[in-house]
């Protein structure tokens, strides 16, 4: 049964940070799967959708979307983070106005961010479901399934704000 | 590779978080709001307009101005403050450097050390 820091010595999950402002703390935990590493180094490198909806740039709505988790800010629910089906073990969504992040909770305030990408290419292509099922498959593969996995899909069951 | 910061250069952190952050703010207020029964129809009303232009600037995907920043604040019963203060540098607190090393737009050399120096 791994362990979150056996996932992150083989390599199957990277801790990702931001810079924290003077006074912060980091309050939560975020990694990501290489994958979803190398997708932030393609926005880091300037890619973004045909079309931007937010005010700021894709790479500024990460940051601030990174910096509100790990600060431990209120993240309002539906808006900012939800839950992609009602089930147990399931898979979440963090939100920015045109970006989507897929993962899941290992556990209370711990999420891994599996895949990034342009909420309107999601929304066009109803990629859902797809990546539902590819997390679920991941954490299987992984062995963590019923370990590393929070059940619940309440809110405060996966941040305590 | 077992550690990746997500970094970019400090003017585009600073905007990204205050545009951020001001969205934040009214969202909690919204929620805040709501429990009590008010509803979006019921801001719109208020204000004037549409519920799917308030929506929208809730989602981020329409921008904010001061005006209607301050119509929001006044139909949701708030009062906004704005501070513009220096930066807290002390002793033992998270230092974030002036410039990115990693920052998604190319590093620009300020004053290249001469060869000589």
């Amino acid at each position: 049964m791994p362990t979150i820091s056996d996932l992150v010595h083989n390599g199957a999950i990277v801790k990702i940070d931001v810079e924290l402002a003077p006074h912060d703390q980091p309050l939560r935990l975020l990694y990501g799967t290489p994958q979803f590493v190398a997708w932030l180094r393609e926005v880091l490198d300037g890619a973004q959708p045909d079309q931007l909806l937010g005010h700021s740039s894709i790479a500024e709505q990460i940051d601030d979307l990174f910096y509100s988790f790990l600060s431990g800010e209120q993240l309002i629910f539906t808006r900012q983070f939800r839950a992609v089906r009602a089930e147990e073990n399931a898979v979440w969504e963090l939100k920015t106005p045109d970006v989507r992040i897929f993962g899941w909770f290992m556990a209370k305030d711990c999420f891994v961010a599996v895949f990034g990408n342009w909420a309107d290419t999601i929304k066009d292509h109803d990629l859902y479901r797809g990546y539902r099922i590819a997390i679920r498959r991941l954490r299987r593969e992984l062995g963590i399934d019923a370990t590393l996995c929070v059940k619940g899909v309440a809110p405060d069951d996966v941040l305590s704000v | 590779m077992t550690f990746f910061r997500f970094d970019i250069d400090t003017r585009s952190r600073l905007a990204g978080r205050f545009i951020g952050r001001v969205r934040r703010e009214l969202l909690k207020a919204i929620v805040e709001e709501k429990q009590g029964g008010l509803t979006q129809q019921e801001l719109a009303r208020r204000l004037e307009t549409r519920r799917s232009d308030i929506n929208r600037q809730l989602s981020g995907e329409a921008e904010i101005t001061l005006r209607s920043l301050a119509d929001l604040a006044w139909a949701l019963d708030r009062e906004v403050t704005v501070e513009l203060r220096r930066p807290d540098t002390a002793t033992g607190q998270n230092i974030a450097p002036a410039t990115s090393t990693i920052g998604y737009q190319p590093v620009r050399i300020i004053a290249r050390k001469a060869p000589n120096d």
